[in-house]
């Protein structure tokens, strides 16, 4: 990652003005996969005022990259990431992700869009209960219209590899642990093969062990499977991790 | 995996809760079920005893009835009048005569613009026996006439001249069957005639042979079997030649009506009356008979189409509540579909799917309810309505043989009440599962509004 400049900025700042030459150049390059998010704000309105939860934000991080927002409640992560995965449509500002302006997109545009680019990880694991674990995975590839045999396949091996033997991928999540119901929440997340895998407080109903089996999953699956991962957590431990780490306050982009 | 197995598969996610909703949504559809088979059945009875009593309205001249009484004959050109009124399909005239038998005594007053030349009397000996109320009238007439009390009294020989042979109640028959011969063309002029068959075997007559009335002879055309004693005395001729041999050019004794629909007696029985006027002509139809009858079995279709729309309103109430029920509980699952790529349409067809099972695990539920209730029920709702009906199907006006012909049908209506019977057959069942699946759309389409309200944002709401 050293060898070229990351584009971390603060609101207050234009960063095509003031990247240097090197680093322009590689933005360039890796424009069509890349997540550019420039001056992106949403607004709420609640009772009589407006709430500024995401003000102004641009960030840019390249592929493969395991990064972090942190910050506390009520600071905009998880509306940042929501407006990134198209949970949500910005009140105003850009999201690019491989090339495409996320925030222009129609409604039907937005289904195709987090069905084929992103994925989701919660906090609560977010798994259908009366499904097992192999058809929790099966489900985002049902609504991409994968055929049936490639679908078990492919679930199969993702949770596999995340390390979900056969019984327990026949198990319902009831029956399994947090960490384990996690596993099978990162193998959904990657089974459309998404460029970006957003997560909400991957580990926060996990216990720090687990937890920490967790983000190195995460790790390492952002580099064999060459995919953008954005975790929101307020574990300065997780943060410590990433590779990029961005901090909000209040809605703004603050420098660590 | 597909829309269509997640939403089986999420019917039977709550057991508790399926089988309560399969039970209670059981009873609503078998209700409905129960209540179409009452429906069907009371109408398909009420369709059978509007047709059993018959719509015909009977006229004849005010003051008339038989052979007692004064007043004016009707005319053609008042039968004419009456045909040309809505709802009247065809209209039977008839003019009737009595005939004594050659060298007999006659008992009969002077009619009214009778020609004194004519000669009604006949060749023909009456099948009927006087008896002991034949007996009276010769009591009358000696007492009338002053005449010798020794004398033989015969019974007359009634004669009637139509212009149909299709109404029986015109015809004082109870059923009309050609014995031998054939039917008379009724427009004819000629002196022919139809006999009674008992009347044909007292004289001797057959097919051919001829007989003496009014001084001419007259030809058998045919025998028939009326079905009672009244009628097989009777000598049948086309109206024309009736009205001519008696005299009575253009007159008309009375007619019957028949109407195109039970349901318009009483709409016609008024138009005559107004194109007539009251005081010329007695109308008698069959209308109370049918409103006796037909009233407390229109009573039990009423209370089976309320039941029938209220069940169903209350089928489509319990599946819209559940569904919206599930799909408040679900909502966060329903965010979490959108967020990993679910159309809103793929997510309200997995519900709708969903409201569709239970709604048909609770047909096949209400089905078998319905089948094992539904005699029991339509009893309840017969034997509470009877008793209503009972007390109005008291006697109705009785008299002449069309009137206890009729009164006769009217009390074979009434027990048709008790013969109620819920027949169920295949197309009810298909009814029902049909029903069904309309309730769980309706059902479902308040639920999929809500669905396509959810923002996929939900499912990062804190738990």
């Amino acid at each position: 990652m050293g060898d070229y400049q990351l584009s971390v900025v603060s609101n207050d700042i234009n960063p095509l003005i003031h990247l240097d030459p090197l680093s322009h150049w590689i933005s360039i390059n890796l424009r069509s996969k890349m997540l550019r998010i420039k001056n992106l704000t949403k607004k709420f309105q609640s009772g009589d005022h407006t709430v500024t939860a995401v003000n102004d934000v641009s960030l840019t991080i390249p592929d493969g990259v395991f990064s972090t927002i942190v910050g506390k409640s009520g600071s905009g992560k998880s509306t940042l990431l929501s407006l990134l995965g198209a949970l949500d449509k910005p009140s105003s500002g850009n999201i690019d992700v491989d090339g495409r302006d996320v925030s222009k997109l129609g409604d039907s545009k937005l289904i195709k869009y987090r069905r084929d680019k992103i994925g989701f990880i919660f906090q609560g694991y977010n798994l259908i209960p009366n499904l097992t674990a192999l058809e929790n995975v099966m489900l985002p590839m049902e609504f991409s219209g994968k055929k049936m045999q490639d679908r078990k396949e492919r679930a199969a091996k993702l949770l596999k590899q995340v390390g979900l033997d056969e019984v327990k991928q026949s198990r319902k999540p009831g029956r399994l642990s947090g960490g384990e119901q996690q596993r099978v929440a990162i193998a959904r997340a990657l089974a459309n093969k998404p460029s970006l895998i957003l997560a909400d407080e991957p580990t926060g109903n996990l216990d720090s062990a687990t937890g920490k089996i967790i983000i190195d999953l995460l790790k390492h699956l952002a580099k064999t499977e060459d995919t953008t991962i954005v975790a929101v957590t307020h574990d300065d431990g997780i943060a410590d991790e990433a590779e990029m780490t961005f901090r909000l306050k209040d809605g703004k982009l603050v420098n660590r | 995996m597909g829309v269509i197995s997640r939403g089986i598969k999420n019917a039977f996610r709550n057991t508790i809760r399926t089988v309560s909703i399969t039970f209670i949504l059981g009873l609503s559809i078998a209700m409905s079920l129960i209540m179409l088979l009452a429906l069907k059945t009371v109408q398909a009875k009420i369709d059978t005893v509007k047709g059993s009593i018959g719509n015909t309205i009977s006229v004849s001249p005010a003051g008339v009835r038989g052979f007692e009484g004064g007043g004016e004959l009707l005319t053609n050109e008042n039968a004419n009048e009456i045909s040309a009124l809505a709802n009247v399909t065809s209209i039977t005239k008839t003019v009737t005569d009595r005939l004594t038998l050659i060298g007999s005594t006659s008992n009969m007053p002077t009619r009214e613009g009778e020609s004194t030349t004519t000669n009604s009397t006949t060749s023909l000996t009456s099948s009927v026996e006087a008896g002991s109320f034949g007996g009276r009238q010769q009591r009358q007439q000696v007492a009338n006439t002053g005449g010798d009390a020794t004398q033989t009294f015969t019974m007359p020989v009634q004669v009637i001249g139509t212009n149909s042979l299709d109404s029986l109640s015109a015809l004082s028959a109870t059923k009309f069957d050609i014995v031998s011969g054939s039917k008379f063309d009724v427009s004819s002029t000629e002196n022919i005639a139809m006999l009674g068959q008992a009347l044909a075997t007292k004289n001797n007559l057959s097919v051919g042979q001829t007989f003496t009335a009014y001084d001419k002879s007259i030809t058998v055309a045919g025998i028939f079997d009326a079905g009672n004693t009244f009628a097989n005395a009777m000598v049948l001729m086309p109206i024309a030649s009736v009205q001519t041999l008696s005299g009575q050019t253009d007159q008309i004794n009375s007619l019957t009506v028949q109407v195109n629909s039970i349901d318009n007696l009483s709409s016609v029985s008024e138009a005559i009356k107004n194109k007539l006027g009251s005081d010329k002509i007695d109308i008698t139809s069959s209308q109370e008979e049918a409103n006796n009858t037909v009233t407390p079995l229109q009573n039990i279709r009423s209370i089976s189409l309320y039941s029938l729309i209220g069940s169903l309103v209350a089928g489509s109430v319990i599946i819209l509540l559940t569904m919206i029920m599930i799909v408040r509980e679900r909502r966060r699952e329903i965010g979490v579909l959108k967020a990993i790529g679910s159309s809103n349409a793929k997510v309200m067809a997995q519900f709708t799917v969903e409201s569709l099972v239970l709604t048909l695990v609770s047909s096949v539920v209400g089905i078998i309810i319905g089948v094992i209730f539904s005699n029991p029920v339509l009893k309840v709702l017969v034997t509470n309505s009877e008793s209503s009906s009972t007390s109005s199907t008291a006697p109705g006006p009785g008299g002449s043989g069309g009137m206890a012909m009729m009164s006769r049908m009217g009390e074979g209506a009434g027990n048709a009440i008790r013969d109620l019977q819920a027949v169920v057959d295949y197309k009810i069942v298909l009814y029902g599962i049909a029903a069904a699946v309309v309730i769980a759309i309706i059902g479902s389409a308040l639920p999929s509004f809500f669905i396509a309200k959810i923002r996929p944002a939900e499912v990062m709401r804190a738990e």
